[in-house]
């Protein structure tokens, strides 16, 4: 038994060495991709070691906004009235957007087909415009059909899109035109799940989640359990 | 014997890793200046945009086996634009150009770097491909096509 366990730090030690080594080749190779997709992934890290769920935990739970808005019928939509006592997935985007929006909305689909139409019935998964100039109720109704028949949209006034994305955390402003043209969008890409019991967000899903993990989660949401 | 044996190979193994890590950081740092770039493109595709005609994203990987290059410009003969943006968790942005590490790779991949692609001259299908022309510093324009693919689809799915 001595001699196996007199090896043990030099096993460790050459599994060290591996480590460094593949930090170094990594280093070299990945010094000018931008690193978004890395930085995103590490805060899908949840806070809380004793919940199920694999998205973060929210330490602080936000209050589901204050927002009325026109749906893809063009009908007003008062979001905490149509979703009080449901959970809900909300997300702010734009569907001129080519990359974030339609990948996490995409995600979020697929997860969703993968429920049984019992557990689908109990969430409600909620996309506010960022850009309500360009998304008219029709163009949104058509982008979320390629997502979810029963997603929801709303359109409408950018300044109270704003207000209720800001005590969100979420980020959204007026997209900026520079002299030669090209535009910069800032949007926050997390989505937040809002909770039935008392209408309050309590996770956080960063871009970048995988549609495992969404349907992994939404399975949660839909019984019920306790985040 | 066998015990003493396994040990020393364990150290001889620990050993090489050290080299050839010390070898790779050399080439990275060495191979940046005048060589040539030896460049080729893999799992390139476009997922199916949401919006039926409507912008859509391209992504792939330029792999690198040789020195420092720039992604500078990326055309089409089937869209009236494709333009180069990057997308962190708060905004996306447009770039004048993408840098093709030495011995590395770029990667165009969802949540991050990507091509935007608009105008269509032909509303994209599943199954179609539209050829991009990939336009380089040092190492000139390379030609792929890129198939379109599910609104979800990962390389490797």
């Amino acid at each position: 038994m001595a001699p196996l366990r007199s090896t043990r730090p030099r096993l460790l030690s050459a599994a060290a060495l591996v480590l460094g080594a593949t930090l170094a080749l990594s280093a070299c190779s990945s010094s000018s991709s931008g690193g978004g997709e890395s930085s995103g992934a590490a805060k899908v890290s949840k806070t809380s070691s004793s919940s199920q769920y694999r998205g973060t935990v929210l330490s602080k739970h936000f209050d589901k906004p204050d927002l009325v808005l026109n749906d893809t019928s063009g009908q007003p939509y008062d979001l905490k009235a149509r979703t009080a006592g449901r959970t809900v997935l909300l997300f702010f985007g734009y569907t001129s957007c080519p990359d974030v929006c339609p990948t996490t909305m995409g995600d979020i689909g697929v997860a969703m087909a993968k429920l049984t139409p019992e557990q689908r019935q109990k969430i409600d998964i909620v996309f506010v415009s960022t850009d309500p100039e360009r998304d008219t109720p029709q163009v949104l109704r058509t982008w979320l059909d390629s997502m979810g028949k029963d997603f929801v949209g709303l359109t409408g006034d950018l300044a109270k899109v704003k207000a209720a994305a800001k005590p969100l955390g979420i980020m959204v402003e007026d997209p900026v035109v520079a002299a030669n043209g090209s535009v910069t969008s800032t949007h926050g890409a997390q989505v937040l799940a809002f909770l039935p019991g008392d209408d309050k967000a309590h996770l956080l899903y960063m871009a970048g989640t995988t549609t495992d993990t969404y349907r992994h989660d939404l399975e949660l949401l839909a019984q019920g359990v306790a985040v | 014997m066998s015990r003493g044996f396994r040990r020393s190979a364990l150290i001889g193994a620990g050993l090489a890793t050290v080299l050839a890590a010390g070898t790779a950081v050399v080439a990275c740092q060495s191979s940046g200046g005048s060589a040539a770039p030896k460049l080729s493109v893999a799992d390139p595709y476009i997922p199916l945009p949401a919006t039926p005609g409507g912008m859509g994203a391209g992504y792939l990987t330029v792999r690198n086996d040789g020195g420092a290059d720039q992604l500078v410009k990326v055309t089409s003969p089937g869209a009236g634009s494709v333009t180069m943006h990057r997308s962190t968790e708060q905004t996306m942005e447009e770039v004048g150009a993408l840098e093709v590490p030495a011995h590395g790779s770029l990667n165009l991949a969802r949540n991050g770097n990507h091509l935007m692609i608009m105008d269509w001259s032909k509303q994209p299908a599943l199954g179609d491909e539209l050829e991009l022309d990939l336009e380089f510093a040092k190492a000139g324009t390379v030609v792929v096509k890129v198939p379109v693919k599910p609104l979800t689809y990962r390389p490797g799915s």
